[in-house]
Parts: C-alpha cells; sequence; structure tokens
C-alpha cells in the first residue's frame, strides 16, 4: 500500500462530523449506479452498502443496476445518478465536454489494477485465443475493457481480423454469465474481468469451476468509481471519505471483505492510460 | 383338500363371496375408467405444458434472435425449462431448441452437442423430413412422437412478429411423467378400491349372514319337524319382514300349528285307549259271563240233585268247557298284557320253529302250506312276538281256508325293513268289516275269542312296525306286516352280546 492511511482517517473524521449534526438535513436520494463490473447478484451486500453509505452521507442511498454500460453511462451524462462504478473503457472514453470525474479506484490482490482472463470450458482442447477460430465467443458487454476491447486488442496482436474469426460472438452484459455461457458450452470461449472470475471462485460459484483461463492481458486500471463532475461538491467529498474510509473500520472491513476487495483509493488517471492506448489503437485501426 | 364344486357351496360363503365380487367388480371397472381418464388428463396436460414452455420461449425470443442475443435466448429457454421456472419441467425436457429458419441452431439445451450457428444434426432422412416441417409449419403444433423407442410430446411454435417468421422453438418433453403420474394415480385409485372393497364386502358379508342365519334356523327346524320332534322347535325370530321374515313367522306359525295337532292327537289316543280298556273290560265281562252262566246252571242242578250221579258226567265236561272256554281269554289278555318279557333276540331262522307248530294245526286239514322264509341270518328280530305274530296270522289264514286252501308264508328283507306276509284263498273278509278286524272280540268264528288279530295289532304296534290287511271277499286276503330296520339295528349290539 503506498498511500498513507493517517490522511485518510483525519478525512473520514471530518466527514462524519456533519452526519451526526444535521442528520435528515437533506433528504435527497443519492443515486449509484452499478454496471457489470461487479458481482451485482447478491443483493443482501448492497443493502448492507447501501445501509453504511447511508449512514455516512446521511442521505437516503439507492443503488441502480442497468443491464449495459452504456445506459449507466446515459443515466450518468443526464443526471439521473450522481456516482457509478464502471470499467475503465467508458471512462477513458473521450466525452465533450467531459463530465466525469474518478472518485475512488478499488484495490484488488495489493494493486488498482486487474486483467482480462480468456477462459474456456474445463475439459475443452484450446490451449489459447488463436484456437478458437470459427468458434462461438462470448463477450461481456461492447463497452467493456476486459470483456471486449482487451480480447479483440489479442486477437489483432497475433494478426486476426476479431469480427471474422469467429463463427458466433454474442454479449452476455456480465461478467458472471459469461462465465456461466462458457461453463454451460453455449459458448466455447469468453472474455471476463479477473477479478470477477476470481471472486467466483473465491466464492466457490459452481459454474466458475467449470471454466479455466488459458489466456490473460496486461493489467489496466481497476474499473473505477465515479462522479458526475457537476454534481453536489460537498456530496461528492463526502462519498469519497466514505469509500476511502472503508478499510478503516470494522463494517467498513466486512464489507470490502465480500467484495473481495481490500479497499479504495485516491483516484490516478494515470491508471487507466494503458486502456486508452489500446483504445486508440483499436479505433485508430478499424472505427476511426 | 379336494375342492368341493361351487354348486355345493354353503349360502353363507356363496352370498358373501358373490357381493365382495360384484363389489370389487364395479370398484375395479369404476378404478380403471379414473385412471384411464387421468391418464389421457395428465396426456393433455403434458401437451398444454409443452406448447405453453414453448410459446413462453417464442414470446421472448423475437427481439433477441434479431439482436442475435443468443446468450438470452438461452437463459430463456434454460429458465423456462427448469424445474424452478415457470414450465417447471427440467427432467421431462429431452430436448428444447430455438433454430432459424435455416434450421441452424440459436439456443439448445445441450450446446455441447448442438452448437450454437450449425445446423441441426441429423443425417437421419427423417430427422430431415421433420426439420423441413417444423420450418414450414407457421401455426403453433403438438404431437406425440416416438424416437429410439422413447416417446415424447413435441411441440413447435414459431417465432413471429407481423406475420414475419424468424424461427421456430421446438420443446420435447419425455413421456415418462404421464407414467409417473398415472402410477401415483393409480396407486390411489387402487388404494380407494380397496378400502371400499373392503368396506363393502364387509357389509355385503354381514348382510348376507343376517340373510343366512334364519335360513339355517328354518333348515333345522324342518330336519326337526321332518323327524316328528314338535317340541324342540324354537321359534325362529327373523330380524327383518322381508320374505324371509315372512318365511320364517309361516314356518312358526305351522311348526306350533303341528305341535298342537300332535297334541290334540296324543289326547285323542289316550282317550281310545280308554275306550278300547272300556270295550276289553266290556268284552271280557260278556265273554266270562255266558260260560259262567251255563256252569253256575250245572252246579246249581248238581246241588239240586245231589243223588244223581248221571250229572257229574253230563255237567261235567260243559263245566270243563266253560272253565277252558275262560283260561282262553284271560290267556289272551295275558299275552297282551305280560308286554316287558324279556326279549330274546335271534335272526330269521326262528321264524323256522313256528312251522312245526302251524304244521301241527293244519293237522288233516285239506289245507296247503306255501312256506318261504327269506330272511337270513343277517336280521334280527325279537323272536317271542314275531314268532307270535307269525302263528297268529298262519293259524287265521289256516281257519280261514279251512275247508280246502292254499296258505302262503313269505317272510323277507325290503328298504331295511323284515316284511312277513300270510296270504289265503279263503273267503276274505267283507269290506265293511275290514276295519274291524283289529278289534278285540271281534270274531265272525263261533268258537273264536276275538283275540287273536288284536294281540297282533298289539305287538306289531310294540315292535314299531305296522301290520296292513288286503282283502277281496270271495280271492281270499293278504296280512302284510313291517317292522322297520332302524329299530332292527338299534337292538342288534345286545343280540350279539346275547
Amino acid at each position: 500500500m503506498s498511500i498513507g492511511l493517517s490522511r485518510r482517517t483525519v478525512l473520514a473524521m471530518i466527514g462524519s462530523i456533519p452526519l451526526a449534526v444535521g442528520a435528515k438535513a437533506d433528504e435527497r436520494l443519492v443515486r449509484v449506479g452499478l454496471t457489470a463490473v461487479v458481482v451485482r447478484e447478491n443483493l443482501g451486500f448492497f443493502d448492507r452498502w447501501r445501509r453504511y453509505l447511508e449512514l455516512r452521507l446521511d442521505r437516503p442511498v439507492r443503488f441502480v443496476q442497468r443491464r449495459s454500460y452504456r445506459e449507466v453511462m446515459e443515466l450518468l451524462a443526464t443526471g439521473e445518478i450522481d456516482f457509478a462504478w464502471i470499467c475503465g473503457y467508458p471512462y477513458v472514453r473521450r466525452r465533450d465536454p467531459e463530465y466525469l470525474d474518478l472518485l475512488a479506484i478499488p484495490v484488488f490482490d495489493g494493486e488498482p489494477r486487474y486483467r482480462s482472463y480468456v477462459i474456456v470450458h474445463r475439459d475443452s482442447p484450446y490451449r489459447s485465443v488463436g484456437d478458437l477460430g470459427g468458434k462461438v465467443f462470448a463477450y461481456s458487454d461492447p463497452d467493456s475493457n476486459s470483456g471486449y476491447l482487451v480480447p479483440r486488442s489479442m486477437l489483432t496482436g497475433l494478426g486476426i481480423q476479431p469480427d471474422a474469426f469467429f463463427r458466433l460472438t454474442f454479449f452476455t452484459y456480465n461478467h458472471a454469465e459469461t462465465v456461466e455461457a462458457v461453463a454451460r458450452r453455449v459458448a466455447d470461449g469468453g472474455a471476463v474481468d479477473s477479478y470477477v472470475w476470481e471472486y467466483l471462485k473465491r466464492n466457490r460459484q459452481v459454474p466458475v469451476d467449470q471454466t479455466k483461463v488459458i489466456g490473460q492481458s496486461d493489467e489496466f486500471g481497476f474499473p473505477p468509481l465515479v462522479a458526475r463532475r457537476s454534481g453536489d461538491a460537498e456530496l461528492r467529498r463526502r462519498m469519497q471519505n466514505a469509500v476511502l474510509g472503508m478499510r478503516e473500520d470494522v463494517d467498513g472491513r466486512a464489507l470490502l471483505a465480500e467484495l473481495a476487495l481490500d479497499g479504495f483509493v485516491e483516484p490516478d488517471d494515470s491508471l487507466y492510460d494503458g486502456i486508452r492506448n489500446l483504445e486508440a489503437r483499436m479505433s485508430g485501426g478499424r472505427l476511426r | 383338500m379336494m375342492i368341493v364344486h361351487p354348486r355345493y357351496w354353503k349360502l353363507g360363503i356363496k352370498l358373501p363371496l358373490t357381493i365382495i365380487a360384484a363389489v370389487a367388480g364395479v370398484a375395479l371397472t369404476v378404478g380403471l375408467a379414473v385412471i384411464a381418464q387421468e391418464r389421457s388428463r395428465i396426456r393433455q396436460d403434458l401437451e398444454e405444458k409443452a406448447l405453453l414452455v414453448a410459446r413462453g420461449v417464442s414470446g421472448i425470443a423475437y427481439e433477441a434472435v434479431l439482436r442475435n442475443d443468443y446468450w438470452s435466448l438461452f437463459k430463456a429457454l434454460s429458465s423456462m425449462t427448469s424445474s424452478s421456472g415457470p414450465g417447471g419441467v427440467s427432467n421431462d425436457a429431452v430436448a428444447g431448441m430455438v433454430l432459424d429458419v435455416e434450421g441452424r441452431v440459436l439456443a439448445h439445451l445441450a450446446p455441447e452437442n448442438h452448437p450454437l450457428g450449425l445446423p441441426l444434426l441429423g443425417a437421419d432422412p427423417s430427422q430431415r423430413q421433420w426439420l423441413k416441417d417444423v420450418m414450414q409449419s407457421a401455426t403453433s403444433r403438438v404431437r406425440t412422437i416416438h424416437q429410439d423407442g422413447r416417446e415424447y410430446v413435441e411441440s413447435v411454435v414459431p417465432i413471429q412478429s407481423n406475420g414475419s417468421t424468424v424461427g421456430v422453438v421446438v420443446l420435447r418433453l419425455s413421456t415418462q411423467e404421464i407414467e409417473t403420474r398415472t402410477a401415483a394415480a393409480a396407486v390411489i385409485v387402487i388404494g380407494i378400491v380397496l378400502v371400499f372393497g373392503a368396506l363393502g364386502s364387509g357389509f355385503g358379508v354381514y348382510i348376507s349372514r343376517r340373510m343366512v342365519r334364519p335360513l339355517n334356523d328354518l333348515a333345522d327346524g324342518m330336519a326337526a319337524l321332518g323327524k316328528g320332534d314338535f317340541t324342540s322347535i324354537v321359534p325362529i325370530r327373523p330380524r327383518d319382514h322381508d320374505e324371509i321374515g315372512r318365511l320364517a313367522e309361516t314356518f312358526n306359525r305351522m311348526a306350533g300349528e303341528l305341535a298342537e295337532k300332535r297334541q290334540l292327537e296324543q289326547q285323542l289316543a289316550v282317550s281310545e285307549k280308554l275306550v278300547a280298556v272300556g270295550r276289553i273290560a266290556a268284552g271280557v265281562a260278556h265273554e266270562v259271563n255266558n260260560p259262567l252262566a251255563g256252569m253256575l246252571n250245572c252246579l246249581d242242578t248238581i246241588r239240586r240233585y245231589p243223588d244223581d250221579p248221571s250229572l257229574i258226567p253230563r255237567y261235567f265236561p260243559m263245566i270243563e268247557k266253560g272253565l277252558h272256554r275262560i283260561r282262553a281269554i284271560v290267556q289272551g289278555l295275558l299275552i297282551e298284557l305280560k308286554g316287558d318279557s324279556a326279549e330274546i333276540w335271534g335272526d330269521g331262522g326262528c321264524l323256522e320253529d313256528v312251522k312245526d307248530l302251524v304244521l301241527v294245526e293244519i293237522g288233516t286239514l285239506p289245507v296247503q302250506l306255501h312256506w318261504r322264509n327269506q330272511l337270513g341270518d343277517s336280521y334280527c328280530v325279537n323272536c317271542g312276538p314275531m314268532q307270535q305274530v307269525v302263528l297268529n296270522l298262519v293259524k287265521n289264514a289256516i281257519q280261514a281256508c279251512r275247508d280246502g286252501g292254499d296258505v302262503a308264508f313269505r317272510a323277507f328283507s325290503q328298504d331295511d325293513q323284515v316284511v312277513v306276509e300270510v296270504e289265503d284263498n279263503g273267503p276274505g273278509i267283507p269290506l265293511e268289516r275290514l276295519d274291524k278286524v283289529f278289534d278285540p272280540f271281534y270274531t265272525n268264528r263261533p268258537d273264536g275269542t276275538g283275540l287273536g288279530l288284536w294281540v297282533t295289532y298289539r305287538l306289531v304296534e310294540k315292535m314299531a312296525g305296522i301290520i296292513e290287511v288286503e282283502s277281496e271277499p270271495g280271492q281270499g286276503c293278504l296280512f302284510r306286516v313291517r317292522i322297520p330296520g332302524q329299530a332292527l339295528r338299534r337292538q342288534r349290539p345286545t343280540t350279539e352280546v346275547a
């Protein structure tokens, strides 16, 4: 851990003062968008996290789920939601004007980074993504870094045109479901967020045992929590303090343990340069 | 153990068995009908379910097919056919698939065998024909098919929107469920059948026993009546006032009347006996009085002329004759009265002793005797009374044709009875006298006592036998005596000891 803890402790304490004094001062809902970067099926966890955040924000909190990144991004753009946990790829997309700010970055296995895994069924003979020609491949989301951008870049790195390589591709809009699609052999291969795959594995989710990893990408910045730039600055500060301070108290640590995360750290935009480069390379070759 | 023919079964068994069979038959028929109906209902259910689930998938498939959202298609198919899904048919779903119009797999419940995007496997021409049929069918349909020795229900539902078909949903459900659910239904139905059968049979047994018991009582009562036992009949108590009840009432009434009649008869017999005794007494008085009068007359004359010695040879024989006559009367009566003298049992041969006496009786009379005794030593008779009876009858017959004729004696066994027949061809007995021949002191012979046939009659009666007489004037007459075999048999052990 490179970032000092003492300062965050102070910040957390400061943040908790108005929480105690100005209770119920502002009853407006704080909406937080969730995407496929986390395993959203654990409703009990999000309820507990919601209550944790409500105590520290002194505002009611609601998690808002949408199927695709695009829908969550639109909610952010229109101000329907104040915060969101999104993938690095939509974050680095250029927006004019820019309306997003990084709020905090999760730390997974000691690093605020993750990879993309290419997975196949446990019993299948494929040993790399290059073996999957003419097969069925599952992407998670067209706006996903690990579930779309990275596997395609891996193919182009091998000199393969991704669009013509597979017989069929489909989107599951959920990394966990990509694992399921591969485990049930609907897809011969798939690309998933390493954090989600490991999370499922640690939580002994059954389908993950039916899959194996045959390819790993380089590390990229972990899907960040973002805030709407034009939102309430005070609320943003409190939210940042709340999530950064999670690893400082027992309840927060318990919630982090459930997420299989070490904690949240202060944002560092340079973490996402890797994705920016990838995007530039891929879109430079094809889209733009 | 030998099985007795049902014709000989008791009503107490036949009736309950019939009722049980009827109840079981009805219950079984109804049960089978219910099971058959249930089975067809279950099949209908299964077909509806197959159609419903396929329609459910088809309803959400259109968008997904257009967007190539194969994962959604698979999830819909999978969840609709999973046991926790709305269909709840996981174990029955033999196959489920979504095909595009070219017959390529868009989703399949067994993706490892039927990969996405490839034509559905099947080189079999019948399968190709099936695929063609499926593709051409623009309407939902469901049918039962057999393949590889298995039966299943197949539903085919097109994926359509605004008239354009983009694919079909095909779902096959195993008919195993029909068997298991039918079996479950059958278990319940059979259980009900057994319970109702047992209840009905129990009720039937109860009813039939209730019916048969008075019948048995009636049979016992009638058997007792047949034996002439009127006293030990217990009135039957019918429980119901049905036909059997009426029968029992009638029987009770009849038994009562018979008992009453028997009582009257007994009373009548007693009074008859008294009359007979009176008649005997009168007869004795009359018969004894005649010689007595003569004898007293003789004695009176002798006393009056004591010195006339010629009176003695004149009157003594008269007195003696009178005394003999009185002795004959008394002897006749004594035979009747010494009835309880010791019985001597012997076989039929003892009747031969009578033959000698009879021959003496015939003496010089022009009477021909035909003696035929066929009673072997296997029959035993009470010798004393039997000999007396035979002697009396034969003597009578000889007297009847003393002016010349034939007397036949026959003794034989018939139907376990000892039969003695004595026949003569004398003048016979006029019809108006026929019913008086057994009366005491009735005689048409000047020197007869009138006691011979009467004594014979009493002796036969004592041996529980019957005596009958057949006669036509001018044609002779026939006396026939029958002694029941039963009486003989009962007495036989005594004979053997003796």
